[in-house]
């Protein structure tokens, strides 16, 4: 910072020539600016705004903002006479679990493989690495024949459990167990604490920015997963909103295109992990301790 | 006093070396039993479903379950007929896919980074909120807007009709983008030398029809939803290094343009690594938004390997196949992460000044917010 | 002592709640999933890949009117994808007790042993149309009763034929008076024919020159017969004149949608279009008649679904009495009332002409109908044959059918 300071002055004051191109350039990075961000926000605004208009008012004048006529008739048949409450339901009930079980393991395993001396710890830590290599879509027809041969397949637990195994959880945890120092437990053990309470009491207190880091990550997976849920249960009243939007987006015979319908549908599914993204805006976006940093 | 403490505290520490192997094991249990039993189990299951013949009725390590060797993965390799024709246009597609999504998303999250790394930028957290907005959206929800965005009447032509360009209808147009050129240079038909030979069941002349136009609309979106993630990426490494280019500037005076091509991006080298490794791994797994957009149409042109597994599986019940595919898959992918870390290894770059990727995204290839859509 | 003892309590309760964590995910799951297991072990599922509202509501209705009178429950699921959640289903060993089959798959499912083969249990079993018991059979055995069938036919709209100055007498019987009326028909913004660029579609064209993707008795591929090459050059002629298009290149997801948008005035469609039109266009004008002759005479496709049971259904005899009802020539005429199907028995063949005097054109045409493909495996070939067809405005016929023929030869072969 005390860098740029000294030096701003230094180069604005070596001449009025250069004055003229560094205010073109300027101006040019700010019309640059300004195109992109419209490109990457119009979409989004564009989409609310067609979620409010007819089918034939969308296909008419899709760049409109303006819906006219204005209707609420697909967010109407949205709660109205489909799933979408269902859906939605069951998003959330899924996405709090698989959350709140991947902090707790995660933490529990990443505290252990940090500071806890067992036997087979290196082994444990070595296949964690190894199972975060497996890439997740291999892994579609594996889970549906596990969890079928469980006898858990088209259940809730079916959902959630596949998602709290988590390998990235357990290294960032890991990673930041190991950051902190060991001395506070250590008093702590002096008193006669046990591991667990030692852990629950002393030691996640500690840990709250990698615990939020999870949990930022375990939410935004969760509520955004689509394969899992689709290899995972096939009843009607387990659909999530994610499989649920993305089999009426590819739709059946005469359904016609509806795109108010869809986008409406679309829109409303990316407001929590949006709420969520502007809460935590500062910590995700804090790029000067890395992002997300775990 | 500090010194006893430390001293204290040194001494403890060497004692709480002794074992706890019951609290290790009660602490790792819960994720050792939810990794072997949703990761490590399902693999090894579906491993054996691709040497075997079973077709999707019962268990499939049910006795009436024959092991049938390499045949699911000879099939798709060798067989030359529908099986092998499917994977090697999935592949052949997903070839395409890589090629474009990576160079630009890398290029493109670079350039975003540098742009909104200026110190003295009025709205820098806004630019920055929105770029990287469209990566926190699902990407079933991103395919919904994009299928809007890129009909037959929808915002992407309407735009290009104030050029007086006739948009195509994207995701129903299953012409290449390579064959299109060549028929606007007047090659129509292929060259029978293109056309009589081929790898995978398809010809040399359709390998090189480029992506169709309706695969590039993915293409486009798979840019626009991953370079907001990217671009963090890139800003923290900007970040790390920035201090030590301004004392190179200061001492020879090079110009910001010479600073960033000289300084700057021979440091980025470690995250322009990641990232085209995070990026290859993240296109060859697309599936979400083939399974909410096109099902693989039009001309199987958006058909990816991925979808294809999971069509052949649950589709049409061969279920040995499906999971051979998958296989072969992740082999690609071990293969080509490997290679790049070969060829983009580092070479002569002090080692203090190697900027590693912070966060999860440098460790962690699923974690979804960073895995391309 | 005290302070081991301590730390196994804390060791302990640690194990504790990662159990309870496990636990509770799994008892969110065995709570909620009474619902589904209850329903299946209670009552039937039944389930179906419906045309729209229209179709799934009088199906609702139907099964309904049934669960009353006879006492036991069921419940109707909409499938959004078949065929993947018959799949699942089959291989989770939980199916659902009766679903909608398509031609294309059942022998499939008959082969891998998920249906019950129940078509000789049936009373009626003598009612149904010859042909489509054929097409629901697999070695020799009679598995599953067909729902209902559809022609393809000639769908006009008449606005559109009187404004083109084309009366009753130009209703083309010919390929070349075909091409003649959509040609006169094509406006800017309206393609005179569109339909679906699927082998459900062209097929028609391919069975009116004579040829057909397997021989009669199902035991050779003839894909690549000189018929069907005429077929696909005739229509890759007019493609690309732009007098006739599919549905997908004029931004249309069906025939029927473009026909209803007026996109088209001319559509090729079973009669499942008079639902959707009358649900989401009502205002259309149409009217339906055979398709033209091609050069080998008269020829069309006819679709037929069959209620499937499925192998691993805890309730075969309640699936079975559900089905008879179903297909009662009383309730196939109440479907055809709702959503305009065609009932598969011959008993109620009078009483459609007489509901819809206007669609006999469909009913006329069975009797000149080809099966669509029912080989096991060839639904796989079928979506590449569908595949190939979207590019026939500049592919190569001959070479699109010979790859077929490869593709189904090999399948047969490995029968």
């Amino acid at each position: 910072m005390s860098a740029t300071s000294i030096r701003t002055p230094g180069v604005t004051g070596a001449g009025p020539a250069r004055r003229r191109p560094r205010r073109i350039g300027t101006i040019a990075l700010y019309v640059a600016l300004a195109a992109l961000a419209l490109i990457y926000v119009y979409p989004f605004v564009v989409q609310v705004a067609t979620s409010f208009k007819t089918d034939a008012d969308a296909a008419a004048d899709p760049l409109s903002l303006l819906a006219n006529p204005f209707t609420t008739a697909a967010y109407r048949r949205l709660f109205l006479s489909s799933d979408y409450p269902l859906w939605f339901a069951n998003s959330v009930v899924v996405t709090l679990l698989v959350t709140a079980g991947r902090v707790f393991v995660n933490s529990l395993a990443g505290y252990a493989l940090a500071r806890i001396r067992f036997r087979g710890r290196g082994l444990v830590f070595a296949g964690v690495v190894a199972v975060m290599a497996v890439p997740g879509v291999v892994l579609l027809i594996p889970k549906f024949l596990v969890l079928k041969e469980l006898g858990i397949y088209n259940t809730y637990a079916a959902l959630v459990l596949p998602l709290v195994a988590d390998a990235a959880g357990v290294f960032i945890m890991k990673n930041y167990f190991e950051s902190i120092p060991a001395s506070v437990e250590e008093a702590a053990r002096i008193d006669g604490a046990g591991t667990f309470r030692l852990w629950w009491s002393i030691v996640l207190p500690m840990a709250v920015p990698a615990l939020v880091t999870i949990t930022i990550l375990a939410f935004q997976g969760s509520w955004n997963e689509l394969s899992h849920f689709i290899v995972a249960s096939q009843d009607p009243s387990l659909v999530t909103l994610t499989k649920g939007v993305a089999q009426l987006t590819s739709g059946q015979l005469g359904s016609g295109t509806q795109y108010p319908l869809k986008l409406g549908a679309a829109a409303l599914m990316t407001i929590p992990v949006a709420v969520l993204f502007f809460i935590f805006q500062r910590r995700i976006m804090d790029t000067s301790t890395g992002a997300v940093k775990g | 006093m500090r010194i006893a403490a430390f001293g204290a505290s040194a001494g403890r520490r060497r004692r709480s070396v002794e074992r706890r192997p019951l609290a290790g094991w009660a602490f790792v249990s819960p994720v050792v039993v939810l990794l072997g039993v949703f990761l490590v189990v399902p693999v090894a299951m579906a491993l054996w479903v691709s040497f075997s013949d079973w077709n999707g009725r019962g268990s499939p390590l049910s006795s009436g379950v024959g092991f049938v060797g390499w045949k699911n993965y000879s099939d798709l390799l060798l067989g030359g007929g529908l099986a092998t024709q499917n994977l090697g246009t999935a592949l052949r597609n997903n070839v395409y896919y890589v090629m474009f999504v990576v160079p630009l998303q890398t290029g493109l999250s670079l350039f975003l980074a540098v742009l909104v790394n200026r110190r003295i930028l009025r709205g820098r957290g806004f630019f920055r909120t929105a770029f990287y907005f469209p990566s926190v959206t699902s990407s079933v929800a991103i395919t919904v807007l994009w299928l809007f965005l890129f009909s037959a009447s929808g915002v992407v032509n309407a735009v290009l009709g104030w050029f007086g360009v006739t948009g195509p209808n994207w995701f129903s147009e299953p012409s290449g983008l390579v064959h299109l050129v060549l028929g606007a240079l007047g090659v129509e038909q292929a060259p029978a030398v293109l056309a009589g030979h081929g790898l995978l069941g398809i010809s040399w002349w359709q390998w090189l029809s480029g992506p169709s136009v309706a695969m590039t609309a993915f293409i486009l979106m798979a840019v626009f939803t991953t370079s907001g993630t990217f671009m963090l990426l890139f800003l923290a490494a900007l970040q790390q290094i920035s201090g030590e280019i301004e004392e190179a500037a200061l001492v020879d005076g090079a110009s910001s343009w010479q600073r960033f091509r000289l300084v700057t991006v021979p440091m980025l080298r470690p995250t322009v690594l990641t990232v085209i490794t995070l990026g290859t791994i993240g296109c060859w797994q697309v599936f979400d938004q083939i399974y909410t957009g096109t099902q693989g149409g039009p001309a199987k042109t958006t058909l990816t390997p991925a979808y294809l597994s999971y069509e052949s599986a649950f589709g049409n019940q061969q279920w040995g196949r499906g999971a051979a595919t998958a296989f072969l898959l992740f082999a690609i992918i071990v293969l080509l992460a490997g290679l790049q870390r070969f060829v983009l290894r580092e070479r002569g770059v002090p080692r203090r000044r190697r900027f590693v990727a912070v966060g999860p995204a440098a460790t962690t290839p699923r974690t979804p917010e960073v895995v391309p859509r | 002592m005290n302070t081991t003892r301590r730390r196994t309590r804390g060791t302990m309760a640690a194990v504790l709640v990662a159990g309870a964590a496990l636990a509770l995910a799994a008892c969110g799951g065995s709570s909620s999933s009474t619902s589904p297991s209850a329903s299946s072990a209670a009552g039937l599922k039944i389930l179906i890949g419906s045309s729209g509202d229209t179709e799934t509501t009088a199906v609702k209705d139907a099964v309904q009117a049934w669960s009353t009178t006879s006492g036991v429950a069921a419940q109707v699921v909409v499938a959004s994808d078949l065929s993947q959640e018959l799949s699942q289903g089959f291989a989770s060993g939980q199916p659902a007790d009766v679903f909608y089959t398509g031609a294309d798959s059942f022998a499939g499912y008959a082969k891998n042993g998920s249906l019950l083969a129940y078509g000789d249990k049936l009373s009626t079993k003598d009612d149904f149309y010859p042909s489509l018991v054929e097409q629901f059979s697999y070695d020799g055995q009679f598995y599953c009763a067909p729902k209902d069938f559809s022609t393809l036919a000639l769908v006009i709209n008449t606005d559109d034929w009187a404004a083109a100055g084309l009366t009753e007498a130009d209703i083309p019987t010919t390929w070349d008076q075909l091409a003649a009326v959509a040609a006169k028909l094509t406006t800017d913004g309206r393609t005179g024919l569109v339909f679906g660029g699927e082998y459900a579609r062209l097929g028609a064209f391919m069975a009116q020159a004579g040829g057909g993707l397997i021989s009669a008795d199902g035991s050779k591929a003839t894909a690549d017969a000189a018929a069907n090459v005429t077929a696909l050059d005739y229509v890759k002629t007019q493609l690309t004149a732009g007098s006739f298009a599919y549905a997908s290149t004029v931004g249309a997801g069906w025939g029927g949608e473009a026909f209803g948008k007026n996109l088209a005035a001319m559509t090729i469609e079973g009669n499942w279009i008079t639902g959707g039109l009358s649900a989401d266009y009502p205002d259309v004008k149409y009217t339906v008649v055979e398709l033209p002759a091609g050069p080998a005479g008269k020829g069309t496709l006819q679709f037929t679904n069959c209620w499937g049971i499925a192998a691993d259904s805890a309730q075969q005899d309640s699936a079975i009495s559900l089905v008879e009802y179903l297909t009662s020539t009383d309730q196939q005429l109440a479907f055809s009332k709702a959503f305009g199907v065609m009932p598969s028995v011959e008993s109620a063949a009078a009483g459609y002409k007489q509901q819809f005097p206007a669609l006999s054109a469909f009913v006329d045409s069975a009797t000149f109908a080809q099966n669509v493909v029912n080989v096991p495996g060839a639904s796989d070939v079928i979506s590449d044959f569908n595949s190939q067809l979207e590019g026939l405005a500049t592919g190569d016929p001959a070479a699109i059918l010979g790859s077929v023929q490869t593709n189904l030869k090999d399948v047969i072969d490995n029968q």
